[in-house]
């Protein structure tokens, strides 16, 4: 198991290493030149020249790899051409934002995926297994920038019940300690500050989550379905347990092991997602930042948030495996064969 | 990307870098993180004739409905896209600005965008641009992914090692953000779309491929035929593949579902066509700033999105249900 | 049967959640709290809330470039001078006064005395020059985008006691003055607060301005308060909020909701929204241009009759009534007509088919190549494409056949560098309000500015002369002059001005949304019925 370990952990850094070089040379090798950028309409080709020099953007591309990793290592992702501030701070300041977006839409998920297919399997071919089903397949083939539109086109300009973008009103916003809006009006006690905050999290969490809703719903539903196959369930019954206690306690604990597993997948999927989402929805993430960046010729910004979301999704992978092989007998008792 | 895939429970998705499964499956239905099936020796499909296999899978997609309906309309849309040009009521990309943003009309079926450009003719022109693009997209991925973990699988060693490395790499990055990247560096257009969504699915195949020979590299019957005298690349070809390719099928297709909606989204972001050529993302993209005057330029692309990616999904969903040995007994 | 009433009453529990949020949601939206006054006297909201399309670049003005940040800016910031509040002509503001030298090479303004910083430092003579100096050489850094433009003709600037302050140029230049007004590189910011930001005030403002900094939540907003100890009337309103909202529409639908009392980047498409959610629509001149121009150069352009034949055959009134359906002027000079040196008696190649015919024929053109551009502009909202067939039509009626090569913003003005067209399409938006600004641009040597590629001595020399000229009717005369012999000449053909949209809810009143794109909201309020 050790052996494992050590040896997964070491494979970690090597593919962090190539994503850098990856984002690196996308960036610095492929992409126009920033100075007409960052130097606005009236500059001169003088202080253009002038300020690639000072910023080694004419030294060898190898030595620019090295400064930057150096950089990163340390912390520091360089200065965005656009606002001219670090990058580091630009990211984190938009980042709750799109974490407390990213939860609450895998929490809808997950809670209404579930229970739909439950639903569906403990009703199977009935009309609540259609309709769940269905439902599960139109949330994962709608593109998820057409349903926040669509959400809202109905929910906010037709019937007025959210707002239409941004986070919550900004006089209401709560004393900063987390940076989540929600935890810090609870903090404070401040329910109107709270209140607020929902109601603008709502539309793009419901739209963020609902491709994640229909993967779980799908999932739990065949999971659920092969578990209640089994014979142990068949037992249960003939014993007389009670229908509710058979699927509530002995079936859905078991059914729901591939399920979480695709929740996990999932991560990946809702940044994705939340790149479109934060734009449709003004949401000020890092999935609209990173749009807006990219839109903007921005490469240092778009250079670290490409690193920053690699490093966690490799240190999120690297977690789970370890988590799952923990869990599997066959490699935390054995040692493994070299291919 | 795909992660539709996985909504099976006979493959049961391992978490983390190292897990996609290989989807020839035993009744535990475990696969190790790093690929390989344990215990799995024998493989009973090798033994069927490959015509028997086609034949079954073509009489279980029958029997699904929804498959052959969603089959049909694909076709369909193939026909649509192929014959473009010719049947559009009015030029895609002319405009026509006095007649803009009328709503639907006898004249005008889905009415007419910002520009006059008519949307019903841009709908089916668009047709063309997206499917073309996902069937692109997936024969490169396809293509590059089996020729990768082909070698990978076979060879194995640092050559294994490093190919399955460099996946890693790209699946670190979620694959819109990858896209989205690799778009902001090679520049805007349909073409370096493809080059980008293509890129991003080829760890998929690759994987899938790599496992499928990982676990029966060690069985009797390659060794078998390695004493006979057959070549490797024989092996692989007559014997590996076509048993991977039932799952290569399901997964393409699905793939290609994925490949639409992610051009769509680059397509909305401004990323792919350039106007006034029409794509579906793209007409969504600017039919943002009139959702409340003219909900109609809203409507109908996001609905052709919708149902393209709708019929692709049902139909890997029938193609896979037709080709598992297990789903067929149940 | 037990087990799907369970099931059910899981369902009807989660739907009643469900709508028991989606019901206080209700509540709060209308709640939207506008006006948090105490009852007894006020009738006017407590905050003015103002939408734009994007966060700004930073917040100081030596580093910045774009709309987005100047608005802002010119609410936190004051400079020597300002603009009338109708037109672009200066008048005083931190300078209560000033004399010119004889020669023009020497500026004394006269300060005003007891303003304060926000940081409750002292405005004074070294304050200026502090400023200045900072984007003079050897200070000035390349990220100092409009330090050339401003102060580019500045030598030296001498203190001569505190409150008076003496600025040298290098060469005589009556746009000096209209330079120091403007939002860019101009304003003056509190020399203490530069010092502890080592050289920038991006993130953290200090101006003398009617508005102070309070904070800006990256993405979503920046909130200013009211300065209590602003040297003029106090700003009505206490709190104002700039919002950022992208989408266009979702913009619209916030000042709908009333979710914000200002907006603008609108087109003339959601216009009909506006009005139907209750909104007013506010138009005015923009200091903008929008033209064609031909490469003058190469065949067949470099002949004036060529010229002139093409320009007859477009109707450009209505080209500009389809194109953008009044809500950008036909524009029959360079300069909008609230500049100085604007001459409503200047006249363009008059529209004319049957000599168009006659006189491409005669010059032997038949085919013409022209380049244009993708994306919407701020002087055309109806995109270089749609301009540029809508011509190519014109041109088709008499004979001549119009290839257009279209690029997206960026490509195509690599484009226009390289030069390879016969006719391309480009506008400008003003900087400082003076004729110069505009006109110099037909004189410049960059093709990048000067499209035309147009190297013509008379010219050039009516440039010089006229920058020498201290403002007065001289000098107005002298830009009528030069925009007649440009029409003569054929060298571009003005097409239109965009006009500057913006909407209000109809309690908003006493912005002052001025020619030049910034917003001044000092006196601007929300009525609270």
């Amino acid at each position: 198991m050790l052996k494992y370990v050590i040896k997964r952990v070491f494979m970690v850094i090597p593919v962090m290493i190539g994503v850098s070089i990856i984002v690196f040379s996308l960036m610095r090798v492929f992409s126009p030149d920033p100075a007409p950028i960052v130097l606005g309409q009236h500059a001169t080709v003088e202080s253009m020249d002038a300020w690639r020099e000072a910023n080694g953007l004419n030294d060898p591309v190898v030595s620019q790899y090295f400064t930057y990793l150096t950089g990163a290592l340390k912390g520091d992702l360089g200065t965005s051409y656009y606002t001219k501030s670090p990058v580091t701070g630009e990211i984190f300041a938009r980042f709750p934002a799109t974490i407390e977006l990213a939860l609450a839409a895998i929490v809808f998920a997950t809670v209404v995926g579930v229970l739909l297919g439950v639903v569906a399997a403990v009703k199977k071919n009935s009309i609540f297994d259609a309709v769940g089903s269905l439902f599960a397949l139109v949330g994962v083939s709608i593109p998820i920038f057409w349903l926040g539109i669509l959400f809202i086109m109905f929910f906010s300009g037709y019937l007025h019940w959210f707002p239409s973008g941004g986070r919550i009103d900004v006089l209401l916003k709560p004393a900063e300690v987390t940076g989540f809006y929600m935890v810090d009006a609870v903090i404070e006690g401040n329910w109107v500050a709270f209140n607020n905050a929902l109601d603008h999290l709502i539309l793009p969490a419901l739209a963020l989550g609902m491709y994640s809703m229909a993967i779980i719903t799908r999932m739990t539903r065949s999971s659920m379905l092969e578990t209640l196959g089994q014979d142990y369930i068949r037992t249960a019954r003939a014993k007389g347990i009670s229908e509710t206690k058979v699927i509530g306690k002995h079936a859905l604990r078991p059914s729901l092991i591939p399920v979480t597993t695709v929740i996990g997948l999932q991560f990946g999927s809702l940044l994705g997602g939340a790149l479109l989402t934060e734009s449709v929805f003004s949401w000020p993430g890092i999935g609209k930042f990173t749009v807006d960046s990219i839109l903007k010729s921005d490469f240092p910004v778009v250079q670290g948030i490409v690193l920053l979301v690699a490093v966690i999704f490799v240190m999120i992978n690297l977690t789970a495996d370890l988590a799952y092989a923990s869990l599997d007998p066959r490699i935390k008792y054995s040692s493994k064969k070299e291919r | 990307m795909s992660e539709w895939n996985q909504s099976s429970v006979d493959e049961v998705p391992t978490m983390g870098s190292e897990s996609q499964k290989a989807d020839e499956t035993l009744a535990t239905g475990i696969v190790l993180p790093d690929g390989e099936i344990p215990g799995d020796d024998y493989d009973e499909t090798l033994y069927e004739k490959p015509e028997n296999q086609w034949l079954e899978m073509w009489r279980s997609l029958r029997a699904n409905r929804a498959a052959l309906v969603s089959l049909i309309f694909i076709i369909l849309l193939v026909l649509v896209a192929v014959a473009g040009p010719y049947i559009t009521p009015y030029n895609p990309i002319e405009t026509e600005m006095s007649n803009a943003l009328k709503p639907p009309s006898a004249e005008h079926w889905f009415g007419t965008d910002q520009l006059g450009m008519d949307i019903f003719s841009r709908v089916i022109a668009g047709t063309r641009v997206s499917l073309t693009v996902g069937l692109l997209a997936v024969s490169i991925a396809l293509t590059t992914g089996i020729v990768l973990g082909a070698i990978a699988g076979y060879a194995g060693g640092w050559v294994d090692t490093i190919i399955m490395r460099v996946m890693d790499m790209m699946l670190a990055i979620p694959s819109i953000l990858l896209a989205i990247t690799l778009m902001a560096a090679l520049g805007k257009g349909i073409d370096k779309a493809v080059i980008a969504i293509g890129l991003v699915s080829i760890p998929e195949y690759a994987r899938i491929v790599r496992g499928n020979i990982l676990s029966i590299k060690e069985n009797d019957y390659i060794a078998a035929a390695h004493v006979v005298g057959l070549s490797d690349a024989r092996i692989i070809f007559r014997h590996v593949l076509p048993n991977a390719l039932s799952v290569i099928i399901v997964r393409a297709t699905l793939g290609i579902s994925s490949a639409i909606l992610d051009t769509a989204a680059l397509g909305f972001l401004g990323l792919g066509v350039q106007p006034p050529q029409p794509e579906w993302g793209d007409m969504l993209g600017r039919a943002r700033g009139f959702i409340f005057q003219a909900p109609h330029t809203l409507l109908y692309p996001g609905m052709a999105i919708t149902a393209t990616v709708l019929a692709f999904n049902l139909l890997g969903d029938g193609l896979r249900d037709a080709l598992d040995p297990r789903a067929r007994i149940k | 049967m037990k087990r799907s009433a369970h099931l059910l009453s899981l369902m009807l529990a989660l739907a009643l959640v469900v709508s028991a949020l989606a019901g206080c949601a209700g509540e709060t939206v209308e709640e939207e709290p506008t006006a948090e006054e105490p009852v007894a006297e006020a009738t006017t909201a407590d905050t003015f809330t103002y939408a734009q399309g994007a966060d700004p670049r930073g917040l100081d003005p030596a580093l910045v470039d774009d709309g987005e940040s100047s608005k802002i800016i010119v609410n936190i910031y004051e400079n020597l001078l300002k603009y009338n509040d109708d037109s672009t002509e200066v008048e005083p503001s931190l300078a209560e006064s000033w004399d010119i030298s004889e020669d023009g090479l020497s500026y004394t303004f006269k300060l005003r005395e007891g303003v304060k910083f926000h940081d409750g430092t002292d405005f004074d003579a070294e304050a200026v020059k502090f400023n200045i100096d900072r984007q003079l050489p050897p200070l000035v850094t390349e990220e100092m985008g409009y330090a050339g433009f401003v102060f580019g003709s500045v030598k030296d600037v001498v203190v001569v006691d505190e409150y008076t302050v003496q600025i040298n140029l290098t060469a005589p230049n009556t746009a000096f003055l209209a330079n120091l007004a403007m939002s860019l590189a101009a304003p003056i910011i509190s020399p203490t607060a530069l010092e502890a930001g080592d050289n920038s005030v991006m993130e953290n403002p200090v101006g003398t301005g009617p508005y102070k900094f309070v904070e800006w939540n990256k993405g979503e907003n920046i909130v200013l308060v009211r300065n209590d100890e602003y040297w003029g009337e106090p700003a009505k309103t206490k709190n104002v909020v700039f919002r950022f909202i992208a989408d266009n529409s979702a913009r619209v639908l916030a000042l709908s909701n009333g979710e914000v009392d200002m907006i603008d980047g609108i087109d003339a498409t959601v216009v009909d929204q506006i009005t139907e959610g209750g909104g007013e629509l506010f138009e005015a001149a923009g200091m903008n241009i929008s033209y064609m121009a031909y490469n003058t150069t190469t065949s067949p352009f470099k002949d004036q009759a060529a010229r002139v034949a093409f320009s007859q055959a477009i109707d450009r009134e209505e080209l500009v009534k389809s194109l953008y359906q009044g809500y950008s002027d036909v524009a029959d000079t360079i300069l909008p007509t609230f500049v100085p040196g604007f001459d409503p008696a200047v006249e363009q190649v008059e529209f004319d088919a049957e000599a168009a015919k006659a006189g491409l024929a005669a010059a032997g053109v038949t085919e013409v190549h022209m380049i244009s551009y993708t994306n919407p502009r701020p002087y055309n909202a109806a995109t270089g494409v749609s301009l540029a067939t809508a011509i190519q039509g014109y041109l088709q009626k008499v004979g001549v056949e119009c290839t257009i090569d279209t690029f997206d913003w960026t490509t195509y003005k690599e484009k226009v560098k390289a030069g390879d067209y016969d006719i391309c399409f480009y506008g400008w938006i003003g900087d400082n309000g003076d004729p110069d600004n505009f006109m110099n641009l037909l004189s410049d040597p960059d093709p990048t500015m000067n499209v035309a590629r147009w190297q013509d001595p008379t010219y050039q020399g009516m440039i010089k002369d006229a920058l020498l000229l201290p403002n007065g009717d001289e000098r107005n005369a002298a830009y009528a002059e030069m925009e007649t012999y440009v029409a003569e000449q054929a060298i571009w053909l003005p097409i239109s001005h965009a006009k500057t949209l913006a909407a209000y809810r109809p309690e908003v009143s006493g912005f002052v949304y001025h020619v030049t794109g910034n917003v001044f909201l000092k006196n601007a309020v929300v009525e609270v019925p």
